[in-house]
């Protein structure tokens, strides 16, 4: 059997990490949890918000200016690959433990994800369709409006796709750690671990998975696979 | 029938003050900068309505000299100008059909068409009716709706061809329109293009590297060979279109010509200077250039 102790020497009951149905039920009935996750899910509406905003800018920034690319590419590739949560501590000391600085580890985990991956995806459009529509008159700011965003729909709905489970991610690991006003769901997971509420702890993650699915079963998924059908690029069933 | 000539100015009688008119002279293009020029010393000029074919093998520098005309490109030597102005860059009195049509595919065929109007400022019913009128011309009235992906190879290129009709250019050019399609359809193609032509009497430039092609659809075809790009034999095709794809004639004469291009790149390149002359590498090479003309027929 089990011989845990916790570190104030009391013995640990074997099988204690295993909620029961009905605690779990019970937990995200109730009335913390729901609030905890209006709260998060008005953090991420916000925090993504700005982050596909400064990401797509960034990203086009990068697919038309050669030499900035060159000089900022590798880097966001590299702050890319920093998991998220390494943002807290500058989080905490540039804005405090705050909203701002929970969109702060939001913004910043899911930002370079959007950027790249746009910036990848833009590469892949075909330069006859420049080449058309400069031959159509579109040139200047109607080459951007007319001809390249439109082109670049498909790379933009999967970089989307992508920096929302980014968005996601970032925010829970965000709200794990840093314990602002107001809590969130990630605040709820560390109080369920402070209490050893096991019940909690499993309803708290459950509901995050079911978020992040739902999300992206019916927002990303869908509208990545309309732009893919009206472009061809899969064979409609 | 079939001549090569070495002057430029012909069809005297066709209309001077028409527009359409495209001049290139002395054109040069070297993309490395180094070594042997793309195309070299190439002068050709189009007069309005006219329907000009250049042939010549791949790599030959027949694209890159559509490409000049387009304004995609710019010569290191020598202008291109449409009817007496200096081309300074791409614009819809040149318009374009590619090889592999360039549709918008976030678009349906009849907002394919539409977008060079729309980016001219037509308004909403004077697009509307001219796209419609496009569409009949290609025969596409019933496809407007669809998406390019739910068109054919060869509903594809008529699109392209409506898109670059609509907004009536002095110039149509086109490179390799045909050359991605089955033999049936570029068939197909071939006729509606000359009513096309018939009916809308643009100047068109069209590049394609088959001699069948050429024979079927020119007024006069530029003959062109490579390394370096130029222009090698000029040939009037004086049969009336639209014309008979099947007919004795046409065949009889794209053999004819087909020998008259061997001859000729002999020819020239006997008269080449020692140093310039150009040394087959193995047997073969010389009827890989001819069969490259020949091919698509």
């Amino acid at each position: 059997m089990l011989n845990i102790r916790t570190a104030f020497g009391e013995p640990v009951k074997p099988g204690w990490p295993w909620p029961t149905k009905g605690n779990v039920v019970g937990a995200v009935a109730s009335g913390p949890l729901i609030e905890a996750l209006v709260v998060s899910c008005s953090r991420l509406l916000i925090g993504f918000a700005i982050s596909v905003l400064v990401g797509v800018l960034l990203g086009v920034v990068i697919w038309t200016i050669k030499s900035v690319d060159q000089l900022l590419g590798p880097l966001f590739l590299g702050l890319q690959t920093l998991p998220s949560v390494c943002w807290v501590p500058l989080g905490i000391l540039w804005f405090g433990i705050n909203e701002r600085g929970i969109l702060f580890v939001l913004v910043m985990g899911s930002v370079f994800a959007i950027a790249i991956s746009l910036r990848d995806g833009m590469r892949t459009i075909p330069p006859i369709y420049r080449r058309a529509g400069l031959m159509l008159g579109a040139s200047g700011w109607k080459q951007y409006a007319y001809v390249l965003l439109p082109a670049s729909l498909p790379a933009l709905a999967t970089s989307l796709r992508q920096g929302f489970s980014f968005a996601w991610r970032s925010l829970m690991g965000a709200e794990l750690i840093l314990a602002a006003q107001r809590h969130g769901l990630g605040f709820l997971l560390e109080i369920g671990r402070s209490f050893a509420d096991v019940a909690q702890v499993v309803a708290v993650m459950m509901m995050m998975v079911i978020i992040g699915m739902l999300a992206d079963r019916f927002i990303f998924a869908p509208a990545e696979r309309r732009v893919h059908q009206r472009f061809g690029l899969v064979v409609a069933e | 029938m079939a001549r090569p000539t070495s002057g430029i100015l012909r069809n005297e009688t066709s209309a001077v003050s028409a527009r359409g008119r495209l001049t290139l002279s002395n054109v040069s293009k070297n993309f490395d900068g180094t070594g042997v020029p793309a195309i070299q010393d190439i002068t050709l000029e189009c007069q309005p309505g006219e329907f000009v074919v250049v042939v010549g093998p791949s790599g030959c520098g027949k694209s890159t000299l559509l490409n000049i005309a387009a304004g995609m490109l710019k010569p290191e030597k020598g202008t291109a100008a449409i009817d007496g102005r200096l081309i300074q860059g791409p614009g819809p009195d040149r318009a374009m059909v590619f090889q592999d049509h360039g549709l918008f595919p976030w678009l349906s065929a009849a907002q394919n068409v539409e977008f060079g109007l729309k980016m001219a400022g037509f308004s909403r019913a004077d697009r509307q009716q001219r796209v419609a009128e496009a569409l009949r011309m290609v025969h596409l009235s019933r496809s407007a709706g669809k998406l390019v992906h739910e068109l054919s190879g060869g509903m594809r290129q008529r699109v392209a061809i409506a898109r670059s009709l609509v907004v009536d250019p002095a110039v149509l050019l086109m490179d390799e329109p045909f050359a991605a399609l089955d033999a049936q359809t570029r068939t197909l193609l071939h006729q509606q293009l000359q009513e096309l032509w018939v009916e809308t009497k643009k100047t068109i430039l069209f590049v394609t590297h088959s001699v069948g092609e050429a024979v079927r659809l020119a007024d006069r075809i530029i003959v062109m060979h490579a390394h370096p790009g130029k222009i090698r034999a000029e040939i009037d095709i004086p049969l009336s279109h639209p014309r008979d794809i099947d007919s004795r004639d046409i065949n009889d004469l794209v053999h004819r010509i087909r020998r008259e291009i061997e001859d000729e790149v002999n020819r020239v390149n006997a008269n080449l200077a020692p140093e310039d002359q150009w040394k087959p590498k193995a047997a073969g090479d010389l009827v890989d250039c001819s069969a490259n003309l020949g091919s698509g027929i």
